[in-house]
């Protein structure tokens, strides 16, 4: 008989399995540990120092991301040792980071600010210049990062190398110059970047952004609205988050940008593509259809009302319908529409004109 | 798929045959690399030296069309070398003995010389498959695409039958659907073959439920597939109804679609932006695009989410629902769907897989996969779980076809189409995207270093492609991407459309067209300036 495995956090008792970091006992108890450098999908960094934890019978706290749990183990993660390392390591990050936390936050939440706040972090330290140094020459219209915003946890880094496998971004320099590079410093479209996007959704402070909502001038993220959907791309059927400005296009709203759930939430599991992330600026082309059209008897197609478009494809479909029998008709349909179109389409073949003529492009 | 996408990353070993995965479905590219991380094996059988063959643990660079050569050998290595599962043989399928008996010809060796891959490479595939139990297959547009397209997914549906890797988590047989809702559009009924669920169009006794539930009496004629229609627009099909497709440029051999299409006496379609089909058309309904109405997708793991309205439509185009429910009416019908919702519970109703799921269970729970049966089903995460759904898996034994067309000496070159990374199909989405567009501005061929100094090219060279059917020109990308022989090139652009080139000749069961294979040439129309049709380093650094 094998005995259960527990350590003790904050003065509870409670289960370990194997594999587990203290980490990941403590947020399956709903213990907040907070962690900038963290992300469920990537192997652990260790690198933010955020998750520091005491634990009784080592000299140093432990970063608990990177710490296996061992049973017996007795762990703090609120003692106020830990809260004031936690408080002054905030303090530190920011003395190089945008102090303005609403202009920081402007197009992308700042995880390094909402904690500071958490934790009554010291904003009056003496800020200083970071050394870190952007890729101001790298002008690609997806995506751009800003070197004062970094805190360089290397989220980015490792994502690019463990979840996309393109290794196109790389840790540069040392000491206070490390900053965020692409491979020997070629312009992001010109490496293997495969332009996912990845590095923008795991960037805990927005240094790493898309230039989209830049360009568009969009409001503020905090007064936009997000609709969770569906892709329309391929069949991944990765979850999408629009975030709406509501009142652009004459209160019909404009999408500004995109970006995945949370990892674990859904089946893309915080991944995107580049179709996903960023093909977006099509729902508001001015090349869109906006009126029925007819063709006249000038040979030509006019812009129509409805009443008119659907009584004239009415009347013609039913005419050759009259006139060839029902099998002279053929209704296609389309694999990019949503199931309740494809089932009104087949419904309208088969029940209204009274054939099987319905398809659409459907391959695999 | 039989099985989910986050089964993916378990797997122990992954046959990738015929997808190209990080450009056409790049979300199951990372989980397949997530899978390597952790160890697994990875083989990609596919023509071109695709970007997943960086990461695979083999590339088995097969030549075009000789799928069943190639799957046929991996299945006599497994027959001859005892690695077959007997008990799931003898238990679960029907028809083995005549697949024992089809693919002893078919030896390694022999394979070597119509595939181009080494007998070698072909045993050590077929017995990490056989024996590793968490083996996966994924295929895509590769494999279907062709005059023999069904033979290869049978083909390939013996190696999972013989080996028993079915109705088990990250082992099956897995295709990855090429549109958002190629699933759903299926499952819903829109094809000449099935109802809803797929019931089966010519089953009497199919046909009595619906006119019962929809209260008409309904056709018992069979029905024309795409590619059947396509082929007889302006003889038998005098009227045609379009909702979401350029059909003059997705279609194959388009030149001679677009002679018939004249013939029409009414084209309807139904469309957000303007496109080449417009030209035929008498009526055009503006539709609205996915991030304006309500619905649902079904993916590629049968997982069926939801669509939701974020802005509204552009002017006064309206959700292809609503227009549908208003043609219909004039016709005569007496719908009276007030959302996508209501629609979708009438389609569940009829329909036992689909019968636990509605719109207000999707909102609260998130995704559901089909077979859903009951409002209190979990959903169906793998299929096949408690047995082979229909009862017995049929093991199918296929022969060797050539493909349709092969290279001679006017044609010398194998021409393939395909998709990108940075476009999709006939690319009226992601053109509009100007950081799409430029990452990728135009059309281009690959073409073998070999094929191109004999021919004068260089890369950055205008070309002219042309096959039996037609021509286009465009760039060249001289890329060791492609095998010698083989050419390939995108069919995303209008202006230089691919399936001008392509052949109409269909697979005789689901009358796909052979995209993939047909013979061709390029010569060399006017110099370049020597750069690449698009920077990135994959063609950069690789030559």
């Amino acid at each position: 008989m094998t005995e259960k495995a527990c350590v003790t956090l904050d003065g509870r008792l409670v289960d370990v399995y194997p594999g587990d970091t203290l980490l990941d006992v403590a947020q399956r108890q709903g213990v907040d540990i907070p962690a900038l450098c963290h992300d469920p999908r990537l192997e652990p960094a260790g690198a933010c120092r955020l998750c520091l934890v005491e634990v009784e019978g080592q000299r140093r706290m432990v970063p608990s991301c990177a710490t296996p749990a061992t049973p017996g183990m007795v762990v703090r993660s609120k003692s106020e040792k830990v809260n004031k390392h936690r408080q002054t390591l905030l303090g530190l990050y920011l003395t190089d980071h945008p102090s303005d936390r609403t202009q920081c936050e402007r197009h992308s939440p700042c995880e390094l600010h909402a904690l500071a706040d958490v934790y009554h972090a010291p904003t009056h330290w003496q800020h200083v210049e970071p050394l870190r140094t952007g890729r101001d020459t790298d002008d690609n219209r997806f995506l751009t990062f800003s070197a004062d915003k970094c805190i360089l946890c290397a989220k980015c880094t490792r994502y690019c190398e463990e979840i996309e496998a393109a290794s196109a971004i790389t840790l540069a320099y040392r000491g206070p110059e490390t900053t965020i590079a692409t491979v020997d410093h070629h312009q992001l479209r010109d490496t293997d970047c495969e332009l996912c996007g990845g590095c923008v959704d795991i960037c805990p402070t927005g240094a790493m952004a898309a230039v989209l909502p830049t360009r568009m001038d969009a409001p503020p993220r905090s007064q936009l609205e997000k609709v969770r959907t569906t892709c329309n791309y391929c069949g991944v059927g990765c979850q999408l988050d629009l975030h709406v400005d509501k009142k652009a296009n004459h209160g019909r709203g404009k999408v500004v940008q995109i970006t995945a759930p949370p990892p674990g939430s859904t089946t893309n599991d915080g991944n995107l593509c580049v179709k996903g992330r960023f093909a977006y600026q099509f729902i508001d082309h001015p090349e869109r259809l906006t009126t029925p059209l007819v063709r006249r008897t000038d040979g030509l197609l006019h812009p129509a009302t409805w009443e008119e478009a659907l009584t004239t494809a009415a009347k013609r479909l039913m005419e050759v319908r009259d006139k060839h029998g029902a099998d002279a008709l053929g209704f296609v349909s389309s694999s990019r529409c949503t199931v309740e179109e494809n089932y009104l389409v087949q419904k309208l073949s088969r029940a209204v004109f009274f054939t099987n003529n319905v398809h659409q492009c459907a391959a695999t | 798929m039989t099985n989910s996408i986050g089964e993916i990353r378990n797997a122990d070993f992954l046959f990738v045959i015929g997808s190209n995965t990080t450009e056409a479905h790049p979300v199951i590219a990372m989980e397949m690399k997530r899978a390597m991380r952790r160890g697994a094996t990875l083989v990609v059988a596919d023509p071109r030296k695709i970007w997943l063959a960086d990461h695979a643990t083999r590339h088995l660079q097969l030549k075009p069309g000789t799928d069943v050569w190639l799957l046929n050998a991996m299945a006599n290595v497994i027959v001859t070398e005892g690695l077959c599962d007997e008990s799931f043989i003898n238990g679960q399928t029907e028809g083995f003995d005549r697949v024992l008996e089809t693919v002893l010809a078919y030896t390694p060796e022999e394979a070597e010389n119509v595939t181009g891959i080494s007998a070698e490479d072909i045993r050590w595939t077929a017995r990490l498959y056989a024996t590793t139990p968490k083996a996966g297959i994924y295929y895509t547009l590769g494999i279907t695409e062709h005059s023999h397209g069904t033979d290869n997914v049978y083909a390939l549906s013996n190696l999972v039958l013989m080996t028993g890797h079915l109705g088990k988590p990250s082992a099956g047989m897995n295709p990855l659907r090429g549109q958002n809702n190629v699933q759903g559009a299926n499952d819903a009924g829109a094809t000449p073959v099935f109802y809803p669920g797929y019931q089966r169009a010519d089953d009497p006794q199919t046909r009595a439920r619906y006119e019962q539930s929809w209260g008409v009496p309904l056709p018992s004629t069979q029905g024309l597939n795409l590619n059947e229609m396509m082929k007889k627009i302006g003889s038998k099909i005098k009227g045609l109804f379009v909702m979401g497709e350029d059909i003059v440029l997705s279609e194959p051999n388009v030149a001679e679609l677009e002679e018939r299409m004249k013939n029409l006496e009414v084209v309807i379609v139904q469309e957000i932006f303007p496109n080449e089909t417009f030209r035929y058309a008498d009526v055009v309904f503006p539709a609205a695009c996915f991030a304006e109405k309500e619905g649902v997708f079904t993916n590629s793991e049968r997982r069926v989410q939801r669509v939701r309205k974020a802005v509204s439509p552009p002017g006064e185009a309206r959700a292809d629902w609503e227009i549908l429910v208003a043609l219909a009416r004039l016709c005569g019908a007496d719908w009276s769907y007030n959302s996508a919702g209501d629609i979708y519970a009438e389609m569940a109703q009829d329909t036992e897989k689909f019968r636990g799921i509605s719109h207000i269970r999707l909102d609260e729970e998130g995704g559901l996969q089909w077979p859903c049966p009951t409002s209190d089903h979990p959903g169906t995460t793998f299929l096949h779980r408690d047995g082979v759904l229909r009862g017995k898996g049929k093991f199918v034994a296929v022969d060797y076809r050539p493909s349709a067309e092969h290279a001679d000496n006017d044609f010398p070159l194998v021409l393939s189409t395909g998709r990108t990374l940075y476009h999709y199909n006939a690319a009226t989405q992601t053109r509009r995207a100007e950081e799409l567009a430029e990452k990728q501005p135009e059309a281009f061929i690959e073409i073998h270093p070999d094929d191109a100094t004999v021919r004068n090219i260089t890369t950055g060279d205008w070309v002219r492609v042309f096959t039996r059917r037609g021509s286009v020109e465009c760039i060249a990308t001289v890329s060791h991407q492609v095998q010698l022989g083989s050419i390939w090139m995108p069919f995303h652009f209008a202006e230089a459309r691919a399936n001008l080139l392509t052949t109409d000749v269909g697979d005789p069961v689901t009358g796909t067209a052979e995209y993939k294979v047909c013979a061709a040439n390029v010569v060399l129309v006017a110099l370049g300036k020597g750069s690449a049709p698009f920077p990135g380093a994959h063609f950069i650094h690789r030559g």
